[in-house]
């Protein structure tokens, strides 16, 4: 069946079966594969898109529930220049990047909350990435980067 | 081939009559955060889901005279965000919170997690505890079932095929009441509910119970209120010796159905804990 989307601000018509998730659709038809396959089950995050404003787990949507929704995926994230936006930079400067199969997922929570809310607390933070798993780093970067993005936004 | 099709209803009465189709085995298909497991792990039963999730008349939350109507569509960031739901219907917020992480609150729905029939679901105490009656259509017509009656075992619901929950209401609570939902999980985020408690109750002017609501989630085959322990909160006035007695009351309620299983040694002090800090939660006016 056809879908028609738009993904990271281009729209995008693509001939898939019904029956495959978003991820698969991002991965495999649009050749966007920096959105990554964990667990296929929804537990850990990795493959966590923007769709219409919101965090949602790409391997617990169906592709064409996707149609006529706008997706971000972590290569919609970066500066104007093309490098990595205060967010990114934050994860390399705060050490919060080791083996990186889970960081798209993390960009993509810490988007989706600082979005909603500017000035998180910590233990907000925390919860923004309640549905993210991280097997290296202890999360203590990961939150440190964001905390310190949000302060750095405020800024200006 | 693919193991299934897929259709997007835009309204009710289109999404019955796809579901009715006998030619081809359909499913409703809401945020997809139980069937895409389900569909992972086993061949699916259906050839066909009908997305449901961006249904108009299935998104609504208003109030309707004494009664609340939310829709079986509405997800729980939806619930959380929604300044109704804050006034009049604490636990089911609270539980809504408590349900997975962000990107699950964001898809998951109220219909989804009852139709599911999980034993763990979160969203079914705090509806029972608010008496909702869970509105169910099908090409046959419309019928209302309490949510506790709706839900038959683990896993089992009386939902036939063709079913649509189309919303959920339940009447406004007395002046004054308030309610909680208490969850005890493996950790503190996105986990499934060991055991859970959501709790109702108001006080009179003389700051005597006049309205108490008990529902343990994950203690009982069938979930209910435990009406035992309502009643004997009913007319006493509350103190940490009454929540412990109600916690100890649930605990036997629990147990004289259950059985002593293996994990009895745990739940009957758990549940008694839970229950007890659910009342003091409810019934501990602040200065
Ligand atoms: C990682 C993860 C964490 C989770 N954490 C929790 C948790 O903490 N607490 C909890 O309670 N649950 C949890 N769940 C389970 C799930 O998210 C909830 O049960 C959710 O509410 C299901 O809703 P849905 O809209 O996604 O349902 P779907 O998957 O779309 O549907 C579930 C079932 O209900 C049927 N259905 C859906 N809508 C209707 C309707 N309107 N009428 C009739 N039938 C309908 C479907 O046909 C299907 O059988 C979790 C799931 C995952 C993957």
């Amino acid at each position: 069946m056809l879908i028609e989307l738009t993904v990271n601000g281009r729209d995008v018509a693509v001939d898939a079966p019904p029956d495959i998730t978003l991820l698969d659709l991002l991965r495999d038809y649009l050749n966007l594969t920096g959105t990554k396959e964990g667990c296929a089950v929804g537990e850990c995050g990795a493959c966590a898109v923007i769709m219409d404003g919101r965090l949602v787990n790409s391997c617990m949507v169906l592709a064409p529930q996707a149609d006529g929704c706008a997706i971000t995926t972590i290569e919609g994230v970066r500066a104007p220049d093309g490098g990595p936006n205060d967010l990114q930079q934050n994860f390399i400067e705060y050490g919060a990047v080791q083996c990186g199969i889970c960081i798209p997922g993390m960009i993509m929570a810490g988007e989706a909350l600082l979005m909603r809310n500017p000035l998180p607390t910590r233990e907000e933070i925390r919860m923004g990435l309640a549905g993210n798993l991280c097997r290296c780093t202890g999360y203590q970067q990961i939150v440190d980067a964001i905390e310190a993005t949000a302060k750095g936004r405020q800024k200006g | 081939m693919p193991m299934f099709d897929y259709v997007r209803a835009k309204s009710v009465a289109e999404a019955v009559e796809l579901l009715a189709d006998t030619q081809c085995v359909s499913r409703p298909l809401a945020g997809g955060t139980d069937v895409l497991v389900q569909v992972r792990h086993t061949p699916p039963t259906f050839q066909r889901l009908v997305d449901v999730s961006r249904i108009p008349e299935m998104k609504i939350i208003e109030r309707q005279g004494d009664e609340i109507c939310v829709g079986a569509a509405v997800t729980y960031t939806e619930i959380i965000e929604s300044a109704l739901l804050r006034e009049t219907a604490t636990c089911l917020v609270e539980a809504s919170r408590l349900v997975g992480g962000p990107a699950i609150a964001n898809a998951g729905t109220l219909g989804g997690n009852v139709a599911n029939g999980a034993a763990c679901a979160d969203g079914v105490p705090p509806l029972v505890c608010l008496d909702a009656l869970a509105h169910v259509r099908n090409s046959a017509g419309a019928r209302a079932v309490p949510v506790a009656d709706l839900l038959s075992g683990p896993h089992e619901t009386m939902l036939q095929r063709g079913d649509l929950i189309t919303h959920f209401t339940f009447p406004v609570m007395p002046d004054g009441a308030r309610s909680t939902f208490i969850k005890l999980g493996r950790r503190n985020a996105q986990a499934i509910s060991r055991l859970n408690v959501a709790a109702a109750g108001a006080l009179s002017s003389e700051g005597r119970v006049i309205f108490a609501r008990v529902v343990p989630g994950s203690a009982l085959p069938r979930l209910r209120r435990f009406v035992e322990v309502e009643n004997m909160l009913i007319g006493e006035r509350p103190s940490e010796a009454l929540f412990e007695t109600a916690g100890a009351e649930a605990s036997r309620a629990m147990v004289a159905v259950t059985g002593r299983r293996w994990s009895t040694e745990y739940k009957e002090i758990a549940l008694q804990g839970l229950v007890a800090r659910a009342l003091r939660q409810v019934f501990t006016v602040e200065n």
